[in-house]
């Protein structure tokens, strides 16, 4: 069981790695090799959470899959409040030396 | 058994011999404070001052007693981490020649130890106070204006903060009648004043939002070192004194929470790699407060060995990001990328230090975080755990993946950077394998927090719950960075939520240098012309006139005085 753990852990941060190398450009040489571990780690991980016992603090723990769908989720919706943010936030690198400078006009 | 020695004073005053020594020996000097203060921190583990918990170097203040050394297994635990961080910490700086730099840092981590072993609210206060001068002198140690004026608002937040502090430590001592520093008791309703602008003190140090934009603005401008002292010391040592004083204080749950979620954002959006960890910093320190707040053993556990861990792999990520500005001139995402290739050993630390922050199975931080998360569920706050499950999710996202992708990996960027010195590896190489050892092997840890732990984060269920939501956080980025969905790097900066204070203080300059200035120019002229008008002795040379006058008055009173003075004695005596 342990042994089974520490593989699934190291599989994982396989994938990680995996997929920083694979989105570098220019194109790594071997990025479609790395593309399909990343893509098989993944689907590993979906099969695996079928034979958990989930303990059930909460419904929704029930599903199977609650957590894949929750990360995907949570981080597509981090980014688009960010991206939606981005219109309104960002200013020039100077703006508050500009603003200062305005002292002197 | 033999006489404590306060480890915050072996730093200070460490610190004030290093302009003695030169060259080489400089860098040999500068390694004995820090180990000898972690020894130090060490002996009291193996009981060689007295069996914990004691206290040690009482002091008589006014009518009260100060204590300096409260030892106790939490204080311990904060001391440790401390002691023990800045080991690698003066390693990977030791190549730097200023001694302004190296003496503010160990003053720094010294008043770091310092409130950490505080038993008292005085005490405490000394170090606190003394912490944020030495921050904003290792603040401008950048020695751009940027880093001095940044240092500038960091003081006047902390300075906001310290007189807030002070006025809470008086009422609440002048209500209780004692100045012992342990839980703060909410119960008489004159303490309460007191205890919630303690409170406003404590949490402004932690950086909680609204109070958090000293952090990203200030860290970024330190010195390469600078800020790899800054992201430990000062937030730490507020997560300790909330551990100590409000622990099941609920506000702070929210509080924590909100911390967590809040700066993913910005940190999705910088450019600056060091303002992202600065962001991400400040959502770490969210689960420990969210930790705190819920006050449970396991929750407390789960806070401080967060705090722990934490300190470990942010100080590492902020020294991989640093060796890359070291080598390159930048840390901007807009002007890095591709560094994988000429600087490997860098590489590898940053990803570690990654999966770290992330909480991957394995790494430092999946073994404290998940006690926070769980303690929430066990709990039943079926909020505050998907929160904290979104901010895991977006951590990774931002930390985990962006940090190493854009400086290491993303677009070439035409740098060839080799990995910086050998000090520099050391220190960080420390780190990496300490982020590992905790990783794998986190029992010696959990044997030293402040309640028995009954958690065991290696179960079935858990590692595919966590590899599961990073992994497919990880698939989200994939398919947006591919499609070209992902928010480009742009040279910007983004407006946070002092925006409002920075504008009224421009405002306030303004008037001060433009409309206050020429009223007082208006009315020194005026005074000049009555001055003149008075004298009398003539409109050439009007400085000459003014000194003559002012020696002729300044003669008139002491004859006067002389008189008066004679003439008393004469008459009373």
């Amino acid at each position: 069981m342990e042994l089974m753990l520490v593989l699934l852990s190291l599989l994982g941060v396989i994938a990680y790695v995996a997929l920083n190398y694979a989105t570098k450009e220019p194109s790594h040489p071997q990025k479609d090799k790395l593309l399909a571990i990343y893509g098989l780690i993944l689907i590993i991980m979906l099969i695996v959470s079928l034979f958990i016992q989930w303990p059930i603090e909460f419904s929704w723990q029930g599903a199977k899959e609650f957590y894949a769908i929750y990360g995907f989720a949570a981080c597509i919706f981090l980014i688009y409040v960010a991206k939606v943010l981005r219109i309104v936030l960002p200013r020039d690198e100077d703006y508050y030396e500009k603003k200062e400078e305005g002292l002197n006009d | 058994m033999i006489e404590w020695l306060h480890p915050a004073f072996v730093l200070i005053i460490g610190a004030l011999f290093v302009p003695l020594f030169k060259g080489k020996w400089k860098q040999a000097y500068l390694i004995i404070p820090p180990v000898a203060a972690l020894i130090i921190v060490v002996l009291m583990y193996t009981g060689m001052f007295g069996d914990i918990p004691f206290s040690a170097w009482r002091i008589p203040f006014l009518r009260y007693e100060l204590v300096f050394g409260r030892v106790d297994k939490l204080s311990l635990l904060f001391g440790l981490i401390f002691s023990l961080a800045t080991v690698p910490l003066i390693i990977y700086s030791l190549h730097v020649k200023s001694n302004s730099e190296h003496m503010s840092q160990l003053v720094y981590a010294g008043c770091a130890l310092g409130v950490v072993f505080a038993g008292d609210l005085i005490s405490l206060y000394f170090f606190w106070e003394i912490m944020s001068i030495a921050s904003m002198i290792v603040i401008w140690n950048g020695a751009t204006d940027k880093a001095h004026s940044a240092g500038m608002r960091y003081v006047l937040w902390h300075v906001a903060g310290g007189v807030t502090l002070l006025a809470g430590i008086i009422i609440y001592i002048s209500a209780t009648g004692s100045i012992t520093f342990n839980g703060i008791e909410w119960s008489s309703s004159s303490a309460t004043l007191g205890a919630l602008l303690i409170f406003l003190g404590f949490i402004l140090n932690a950086g909680v939002p609204p109070l958090h934009a000293w952090i990203p603005d200030s860290y970024p401008e330190a010195t390469v070192t600078g800020s790899v002292f800054l992201s430990i010391f000062t937030t730490k040592s507020a997560v300790y004194v909330l551990a100590r004083g409000f622990s099941g204080f609920g506000p702070l749950i929210w509080l924590g929470a909100i911390m967590t979620i809040y700066p993913i954002f910005y940190a999705v959006l910088e450019n600056d790699l060091r303002k992202v960890l600065s962001y991400s910093l400040i959502n770490q320190v969210g689960f420990m407060l969210c930790g705190i707040g819920i006050g449970t053993p396991l929750a407390i556990n789960g806070a401080v060995s967060h705090a722990f861990a934490h300190i470990i792999y942010k100080g590492l990520l902020f020294m991989s990001i640093g060796s890359v500005l070291h080598k390159t001139g930048t840390a901007k995402a807009t002007d890095l990328g591709g560094l994988y290739k000429t600087m490997p050993l860098t590489t590898v630390f940053c990803l570690i230090g990654a999966a770290s922050i992330s909480a991957f199975p394995m790494f430092s931080g999946f073994v404290t975080k998940s006690m926070v998360i769980q303690a929430s569920a066990v709990g039943g706050l079926a909020l505050v755990y998907i929160l904290l499950q979104l901010a895991s999710a977006g951590v990774f996202h931002h930390a985990g993946i962006k940090v190493p992708f854009f400086a290491f990996f993303g677009h070439d960027s035409g740098l060839r950077a080799k990995d910086p010195q050998f000090n520099m590896i050391l220190g960080m190489g420390i780190m990496a394998s300490l982020c590992i050892f905790i990783g794998l092997y986190p029992y010696p840890l959990y044997q030293i927090l402040p309640y028995p732990v009954v958690f065991d984060p290696f179960t079935a269920p858990h590692v595919v719950e966590v590899l599961q939501l990073l992994l497919f956080a990880s698939f989200a980025f994939f398919l947006l960075m591919t499609s070209g969905l992902y928010p480009p790097e742009q040279r910007k900066i983004n407006l946070d939520l002092d925006w409002p204070v920075r504008i009224i203080a421009i405002w306030l300059k303004r008037f001060v240098k433009g409309p206050l200035m020429n009223f007082a120019a208006w009315l020194d002229s005026i005074a000049k012309k009555i001055a003149s008008d008075f004298s009398a002795f003539g409109e050439e040379k009007e400085e000459r006139v003014y000194i003559g006058v002012s020696v002729m008055l300044a003669l008139l009173f002491l004859a006067l005085y002389l008189i008066v003075e004679i003439l008393y004695n004469w008459i009373f005596s």
